[in-house]
């Protein structure tokens, strides 16, 4: 089966705008989680982790300044950049037909609710934003901008909507449809979404603690992160490779439209098909990005399907401890998380942790350490019982 | 208005929060339990009691696990009003 | 190749003004306490594919969707509530419901099939990429069965955007569906088979019919030809050159279905093409879908009939 790595990457989110400025906030364990009250007077009474640089800021950086793109749409561009340049991609390589770009997002344009409403409500015809609202329309953004003639995707699968862009990616590269896939995910805060979550009384009025006790529920997040996936044959001699897609599964909880079962049998169901993809034992992970929203129901779900997938599992940790719960982009960020430590051989602690789950004795990595990886899992899991699990390996 | 009254009103109001909509009244028991065997609703819906409590009787309940102590069915759910409402 | 099995539609049957609406079935043996959560999109995609879910030989490995509007209507019901309440002490149900993956995972949980799910939202080409989804995994298990359905309501709040950015000029329908198809990859007890499925964005003419010439050459069977050009024209005279181009590709004895009289335009459309082009085609013809949503995407699909 044709192997397939990753090549680029590009990130921003509320720990940073590139890759070197998150990854140095990942080993000082920087928080990018905030007590209100936040820059944007639409952001309600939470805390929330925003991505530091306004709208206004990241038009002039990315010189677009057509009022239709939402601020979704602006960190996936500023994301996508940072990767394909990573890669080194031409820009005949990214518009090429051979090239897919596969993305995930939740929100989409919803960070306009207000518009949204205005719009309808009042028949406004000369709003800019008609054809801004829906998911789709932060990747017919990237797929316009750069002329891209290849297979083009907009994935909505709620928390885990980014790995699936991943995998999806990976296996069309795997059938020749697609000889490199750029793929990710991005999210912005919105009104709508922290008023959603907190009418399912999931979000905690304290900064978020994964895996603690004392967790009340989760912080959300935004930014958008992409990786460049290349087919072995089509990567050159000297192209730098982080690591190769060697795991990738998608399973359902089937229990609760927005909770997990007590035993996280789809977690497990999805670790334990990724390993079998990956043609890997449990006791060759060598570290875990977790789900970890530090939602009660996640972290205890979780935490059971990673003892019954490793009875005792590897060292694993949450980032939405420093990033906060980016949604349709979360897996993306995290995929480029679990890529720095494998790059760089070391492990980032997750923050805010005191006391184990009862029950579990499970208790995260508290501090930053380096660490012989050759395997790493990172896992994401989204309303409706999505359950996605992906391993990365050193090539 | 008597606890009758309330009661009648009480599952008006639960069948149209919850969008019951093939159910009347009548075949809401007042013991009834909503949750598990009787009218088998799910943690979503005792999120929506809640915010009726809030709209309709001005009743907050801050915590849902406190909530589901008193939305056991519309007997317990009516007398919890008597004593709690402000509208 | 994708080999299809059975196939349902929830199609509309009667016009109102200017929109095809769906009249909605008894959704009987779907137990009314999840149908009462779920919004018009949601209970027809499940009443298209519940009965496929039941009738499948065994347990499917994967369900997939497509759809373009899928959730919108419920993402605006909870803004009106957030309108009319403020932002503290709102309901739950319709934002629990207003993700485009809620049709999928209902599915899921009704069925209690924990395997492979997905939801594409892609727009116009939603249901091409389920499709195409769904190919890729019929591959890694020949033996094992899919649902795949395309799903989009046609809710006040989607149609009135559509209606402003100018998509339903007086001869274009709008409407809605669900269709749904039991698929494998294999052709034992199989009535239709996808052979390919393209899709591309451009406004370009030329491109779209230099497409269509490549996709013809390398997926139609040497000597073989399309008997039925189902075709996506909605009325909308700015589409015409398009669909002009790729008839003039077709034999001159190609006939022409053009499918959305049927059932209005919608994201998801191409999914009712599909199942209209399956309905008809009888022996071993060749049908071949085009769609276009909104001027910009573009979608190709041939289906070959399977002689019973």
């Amino acid at each position: 089966m044709k192997r397939v790595f990753i090549t680029g990457m590009g990130v921003i989110s509320a720990i940073g705008n590139t890759v070197t400025e998150n990854h140095s906030a990942l080993k000082n364990r920087v928080c990018g989680i905030t007590m209100p009250p936040h820059s944007s007077p639409d952001l309600s009474q939470v805390p929330l982790a925003e991505v530091s640089s306004s709208n206004q800021l990241l038009r002039e950086r990315l010189q677009v300044f057509d009022p239709a793109v939402t601020r979704t749409t602006l960190l996936a561009l500023h994301a996508f950049r940072e990767a394909v340049q990573d890669a080194g991609l031409t820009a005949e390589q990214i518009s090429s037909d051979h090239t897919a770009l596969i993305g995930g997002t939740t929100v989409g344009g919803m960070s306009q609710s207000d518009e949204l409403y205005r719009d309808v409500s009042e028949r406004y015809a000369a709003s800019p934003f008609l054809s801004s609202y829906d998911c789709s329309s932060v990747f017919m953004f990237l797929q316009e901008q750069y002329r891209m003639k290849g297979i083009i995707d907009t994935i909505n699968t709620a928390c885990s909507s980014a790995g699936n862009a991943i995998g999806f990616g990976m296996r069309l590269i795997r059938s020749g449809l697609a000889g490199k896939a750029i793929v990710g995910g991005a999210d912005s805060l919105s009104k709508f979404t922290i008023s959603g979550f907190n009418a399912l009384h999931i979000l905690s009025p304290e900064i978020c603690r994964p895996f603690d006790r004392s967790r009340q529920g989760l912080n959300l997040g935004e930014g958008a992160a992409f990786l460049v996936l290349e087919g072995e044959d089509e990567i050159g001699p000297n192209k730098k490779i982080y690591a190769e897609v060697r795991g990738y599964y998608n399973a359902s909880d089937a229990f609760h439209p927005t909770s997990l079962s007590a035993n996280g049998e789809g977690p497990y169901l999805a670790m334990q098909g990724a390993l079998g993809t990956a043609g890997l034992r449990a006791g060759d992970v060598d570290f875990i990005n977790a789900h970890g929203t530090a939602t009660e129901n996640n972290d205890e779900s979780e935490s059971r399907a990673m003892i019954r997938v490793f009875s005792e599992p590897p060292p694993f940790a949450s980032t939405k401890s420093n990033t906060g719960h980016t949604l349709g982009a979360a897996a993306a960020l995290e995929a480029v998380y679990s890529l720095l430590s494998l790059e760089h051989q070391e492990i980032y602690p997750s923050l805010h942790f005191s006391a184990v789950i009862p029950g579990t004795e499970l208790q995260p990595v508290t501090t930053y350490y380096r660490s012989p990886l050759r395997h790493v899992m990172t896992n994401s899991f989204g309303f409706g019982g999505n359950c996605v699990s992906l391993i990365f390996s050193k090539s | 208005m008597d606890n009758t009254e309330l009661k009648q009103q009480l599952k008006e109001q639960v069948i149209q929060f919850l969008n019951l909509t093939s159910l009347k009244p009548a075949d809401i028991a007042d013991n009834e339990p909503f949750f598990g065997e009787g009218l088998g609703l799910d943690s979503i819906d005792s999120l929506e009691l809640i915010v009726l409590l809030n709209r309709m009787y001005g009743i907050t309940i801050k915590d849902p696990k406190e909530g589901r102590k008193v939305l056991v069915d519309i007997e317990t759910m009516a007398d919890y009003i008597e004593k709690h409402r402000t509208k | 190749m994708l080999y299809i099995h059975q196939a349902v539609a929830i199609s509309p049957q009667e016009i109102i003004s200017n929109k095809l609406e769906v009249r909605e079935p008894s959704y009987e043996g779907i137990p009314r306490n999840l149908l009462r959560r779920m919004g018009k999109s949601v209970r027809m995609g499940i009443g298209a594919s519940a009965p496929l879910l039941r009738s499948s030989p065994r347990p499917v490995s994967g369900i997939v969707i497509g759809t373009g509007n899928g959730g919108t209507a419920d993402s605006y019901s909870f803004l009106e509530q957030m309108k009319e309440y403020g932002e503290s002490l709102l309901t739950p149900g319709s934002f629990a419901q207003s993700t485009s993956n809620a049709m999928a995972s209902q599915l899921s949980m009704m069925d209690q099939n924990k395997n492979y799910n997905l939801t594409h939202v892609h727009r116009g080409l939603a249901f091409e990429m389920a499709l195409l989804d769904v190919s890729l995994l019929s591959l890694e298990d020949v033996s094992a069965f899919y649902l795949l359905a395309g799903v989009d309501e046609l809710s006040p709040s989607n149609y009135a955007l559509d209606e402003m950015e100018g998509w339903y000029p007086p001869e274009t329908i709008a409407g809605e569906g669900a269709s749904a198809f039991l698929v494998s990859g294999q052709a034992q007890d199989a009535t239709a088979a996808v052979r390919a499925v393209a899709t591309l964005h451009t406004t370009d003419v030329e491109v779209v019919r230099e497409r269509l010439r490549k996709f013809l050459a390398t997926h139609l069977p040497e000597g073989e030809r399309i008997s039925c050009f189902v075709c996506g024209e909605n009325g909308d005279a700015r589409l015409n050159g398009y669909y002009k181009a790729c008839e003039g590709l077709m034999d001159r004895d190609t006939s022409v279905l053009p499918f959305k009289r049927l059932c209005g335009e919608y994201p998801t459309a191409s999914a009712f093409a599909l199942w209209l082009a399956h309905h008809k085609l009888s022996g071993a013809q060749n049908y071949l879908i085009y769609n276009i949503y909104k001027g910009r995407q573009h979608g190709f699909i041939l289906l070959t009939g399977i002689p019973r």
